[in-house]
């Protein structure tokens, strides 16, 4: 059976989402921090507790 | 035979074909990507990763798809789907809700403000699950199955959903009250009992539809064993029987409250992975409210391996890649090129989809699913209107030339 994809594309787009991934990361604060650098800070348990919704959004009552 | 290696010849059944490029580049790209996480972040987060990885393999393999579920309710009048869903939001209202309240600190449920906002997102992220082809994991877990038309809504997804991350406060700002947890007026066994009363009459009406169109009910949805394969080539290969998938999807989500502390959730990523690519090309998101909320700038500021929505969803994309290839499947969907409208749909469906599931506070994941499973009203008012938007979303597929 024929492939209805070509390898190169897939192996592309794979590198490219990577290339992505890793040049969002290595300007991040949490490589910073990984690479010894002091008074950053991280974000590796990113939670609002205090929010009203999932995304982060407050309260209707708490807004003007 | 150069692609393909036949595992199992069987004179009753067809053989067992593995696409093995897109098997072991699937693997490869887990076992990278997982390193990384490994290395830079910490070990749960890479548990998160494995997590999404099954949940990615449960929805490709179990077919779950909300939107083809919904959808044959209403053209076909066939319930399977549907009801597999009530059962899926069942079983993890049974098992969240306690887990939620058992005075475990650090866990939080997802709920949210119910008004004008919810109701105007979840319509319109209604006529985008029909439009776009899927919903936040329908679309996900198609794109890594390979499928071109689904990338389009994809792109345009993350797009709408930082335009609604943008609008997001405005619409706050319209009538609406803050969030009604169903725990806080029955307890907890209360909102477990109102929700299955709740799901039981989605369930009666979902059968009377398929009685009266085809005057018996077919029960897929409780099927236990595969059809026609054994159990191992199945759980490898596909396609799983419905149960299997409720039961994965269920445990999926206890382990990512557990675990990650909040239930799992997709569309946030998304307004990630677009807030950042506006940022690149110039764009000072903290202009803009949203992105001044904590955990908005905390997930824009850091990196995305430590953000627990978009480390799930790289799982989830490489796990429907990995089932796709066992199922030596992967691009299937795209042998048929789409044409022009094909794609105009993918385009607005894809806008209409992000634009609705920041303003309705997630998508059938973040707000249906783990809304339900957290019992929050508000996910039960997504639920009624996202239904409404996909009568009318279903209405439009046939001038976008979609099959219904």
């Amino acid at each position: 059976m024929n492939k209805a994809y070509s390898r190169t594309r897939i192996v592309v787009m794979l590198g490219v989402i990577l290339a992505l991934i890793m040049a969002d990361h290595l300007g991040s604060p949490t490589f910073a921090f990984n690479s010894g650098q002091g008074n950053v800070e991280t974000a590796l348990m990113q939670r609002d507790e205090t929010a009203c919704a999932p995304c982060g959004a407050p309260c209707p009552s708490t807004r003007d | 035979m150069t692609d393909s290696a036949v595992l199992q010849p069987d004179l009753q059944q067809p053989p067992w074909q593995v696409d093995r490029f897109i098997v072991s580049t699937a693997l490869a790209g887990f076992a990278l990507l997982g390193g990384l996480i490994w290395l830079e972040t910490a070990p749960f987060m890479v548990v998160l990763f494995v997590v999404g990885t099954v949940l990615g393999m449960a929805l490709y393999h179990g077919a779950f798809g909300f939107t083809a579920g919904w959808r044959n309710l209403v053209v076909k009048k066939r319930g399977a789907g549907m009801r597999a869903q009530l059962l899926l939001f069942a079983v993890s209202s049974l098992i969240m809700v306690p887990m939620l309240h058992s005075g475990q600190a650090g866990l939080v449920g997802a709920v949210a403000p119910v008004g004008t906002s919810l109701v105007v997102g979840s319509f319109l992220f209604g006529i985008g699950m029909q439009l776009g082809g899927g919903c936040g994991s329908g679309t996900l877990f198609t794109v890594g199955a390979g499928n071109i038309r689904m990338v389009v809504t994809l792109v345009f997804f993350i797009a709408g959903a930082v335009l609604g991350s943008i609008h997001l406060p405005w619409w706050l700002d319209q009538p609406g009250f803050d969030p009604v947890p169903l725990v806080n007026s029955f307890g907890v066994t209360g909102a477990i009992l109102v929700q299955f009363i709740g799901l039981g009459l989605v369930a009666w009406w979902v059968n009377r539809i398929e009685r009266k169109a085809h005057g018996s009910i077919e029960r897929d949805e409780l099927l236990w064993k595969s059809q026609g394969h054994g159990v191992l080539r199945t759980l490898v290969s596909g396609r799983w029987p419905f149960t299997w998938a409720i039961l994965i999807l269920a445990a999926g989500n206890a382990l990512t409250l557990a675990i990650g502390g909040a239930p799992w959730s997709i569309t946030f990523a998304f307004n990630v992975w677009g807030a950042k690519a506006l940022e690149v090309v110039g764009v000072n998101m903290a202009q803009f409210e949203f992105w001044t909320w904590d955990y908005p700038a905390m997930a824009l500021k850091d990196s995305v391996l430590t953000n627990i929505p978009s480390v799930m969803n790289f799982g989830l994309l490489l796990g429907a890649m990995l089932a796709a290839g066992l199922a030596n499947r992967f691009n299937e969907a795209s042998r048929n090129r789409p044409e022009g409208r094909q794609f105009l749909a993918a385009v607005v469906g894809g806008l209409l989809l992000g634009y609705g599931a920041r303003l309705g506070f997630g998508c059938n994941i973040g707000a249906l699913f783990s809304g339900i499973a957290s019992a929050s009203l508000h996910a039960w008012i997504w639920f009624a209107c996202a239904f409404a938007g996909s009568l009318i979303g279903i209405r439009l597929r046939p001038w976008f030339r979609l099959p219904n």
